[in-house]
């Protein structure tokens, strides 16, 4: 469970996230929408405690990313599917994320054949296409099987048998009981798979609640851009 | 940290620079044995007069400064090369992470120290022989080993400076050119100060501090004890910068 509590990011006189609360349960995927600019990433990041909150906090099974030991095996997440050193091979980036949290290399070259990288496992990531590297950030987040899974954007730069690869992934993942918070622009992608919504704007909720309430009277697209516009229900 | 020093460690082997940086250091110690035979050669067809008007032959002194420089880099490498998001996701405990890096760097930078000067010192006193001072200027191991400690110990503080800076700034090239300055361009610039501080300021920099460490200066303007303290004050700044940078910084 991820617990998001009157959480506020401020750079200087710019309110990135504002007083923000919610929570994502286990065995629901999220989806987490909001327009460019409206601290869906900022509030992730927070979650994992790469950018210190100006105030409140987000906790993940009641405790802060920070203090989890070995987090890996808790919470897996891929933000930025770019954050990698691009000279090192495929399977050596996942090496030495497995090393960090004691988690045995063997797991790694699984990971890389679950997701379909066993045959450029041994390329250096810069060779990978951008669909390539959204997958292996995928295995990295999936490489301590955590509880906890965040995904920002993952179906950028996928093909559609990518996009679908991902879409049955995370709803699997869900079924098994897992947490799963999901952030993405394409509204009918996160009808497909989402079961519960959280929309923000201008770094404020604007609601949280389940898929169906919200395209109870007509498609997500319009229900957001009603909510996202003012205009409400 | 046990696992935090391995992903280091795995970190720094699954790229290609360090192993640039080792192999520039390997090169500097083959040219640097190479000069000191071509030295030799000419100290040998040179008359007696001549001959003891000649600079030591030993090419630890010549690729010390170099190795130092290369050492601080890798330091660069460790701080800045992955990005600090995917490291403190895998590692959100910042101290540990530092401590792991810190770790790394100071046991890479002594092994590749002791290693490139024990090489250096070494094939030099094969190729001087027997021959006496100024050209062998040491005269045994006992003579040899304070100056190599002070070097190997100035390239453990150049290695954690370069850490230290490149976690401060957050950029491999800008380290690089801070301590380039550092090592060259400041002590360069000192001794043409008005009097006393030409003299002052050169003391403390960290060519002149080796000397002043191995306790083979004439005279020095700082004890061996002093010059110690002063060169790892380097080391401590910049990693106090560092760890400040790392410890507020949001990823």
């Amino acid at each position: 469970m991820i617990e998001v509590r009157n959480l506020t990011k401020r750079y200087g006189g710019t309110t990135a996230v504002d007083d923000l609360s919610f929570t994502v349960h286990p065995g629901l995927v999220t989806g987490f929408l909001g327009p460019n600019g409206a601290g869906k990433s900022t509030t992730m990041r927070m979650v994992l405690g790469l950018d210190r909150p100006t105030g409140g906090e987000a906790l993940v099974n009641g405790r802060r990313y920070a203090d989890l030991d070995q987090p890996l095996r808790h919470v897996g997440a891929l933000l930025d599917p770019a954050a990698v050193h691009h000279g090192r091979r495929a399977l050596d980036h996942l090496r030495w994320l497995a090393a960090s949290n004691g988690i045995s290399g063997r797991r790694a070259v699984a990971l890389l054949e679950q997701v379909g990288l066993g045959g450029v496992r041994d390329k250096r990531i810069r060779a990978l296409s951008l669909g390539m590297k959204q997958r292996l950030g995928v295995a990295a987040a999936l490489l301590g099987d955590p509880e906890v899974l965040m995904f920002d954007e993952p179906v950028n730069g996928l093909d559609p048998e990518g996009v679908r690869w991902i879409r049955d992934l995370v709803r699997g993942l869900a079924e098994e009981g897992r947490t799963i918070f999901v952030s993405s622009h394409l509204m009918s992608e996160m009808a497909l798979t989402a079961d519960h919504v959280v929309i923000v704007a201008r770094g404020r909720l604007i609601t949280e609640t389940p898929m169906e309430a919200l395209t109870r009277n007509g498609s997500l697209e319009d229900a957001y851009l009603d909510l996202t516009s003012g205009r409400g229900l | 940290m046990k696992n935090a020093l391995a992903a280091e460690w795995t970190k720094l082997r699954t790229v290609r620079a360090p192993f640039g940086i080792v192999a520039a250091i390997g090169l500097m110690v083959v040219a640097g044995a190479a000069l000191s035979w071509l030295i030799v050669r000419d100290y040998d067809g040179s008359p007696a007069a001549e001959q003891a008007e000649f600079a030591s032959a030993d090419s630890s002194v010549v690729i010390t400064p170099v190795v130092q420089f290369l050492v601080a880099a890798l330091g660069a490498l460790v701080a800045t090369s992955d990005p600090r998001l995917t490291a403190l996701t895998a590692v959100p405990d910042r101290k540990r992470l530092l401590a792991a890096k810190t770790v790394l760097v100071a046991t890479a930078a002594a092994v590749l120290g002791v290693v490139a000067l024990a090489t250096s010192t070494g094939t030099s006193r094969l190729v001087m022989g027997d021959r006496p001072p100024p050209i062998a200027p040491w005269d045994g191991l006992g003579d040899v080993l304070p100056w190599a400690g002070a070097a190997v110990l100035s390239i453990l503080v150049t290695g954690l400076t370069g850490l230290g800076i490149g976690l401060a700034v957050r950029s491999t090239a800008v380290t690089v050119v801070v301590v380039g300055v550092l090592l060259w361009g400041v002590p360069a610039v000192t001794p043409m100060l008005p009097e006393p501080w030409d003299v002052d300021a050169s003391a403390v920099m960290v060519p002149y501090l080796v000397w002043e460490v191995a306790g083979v200066v004439d005279d020095p303007p700082l004890s061996p004890a002093a010059a110690v303290a002063c060169l790892l004050l380097y080391a401590l700044v910049a990693l106090g910068a560092g760890t400040v940078a790392l410890l507020r910084q949001d990823a």
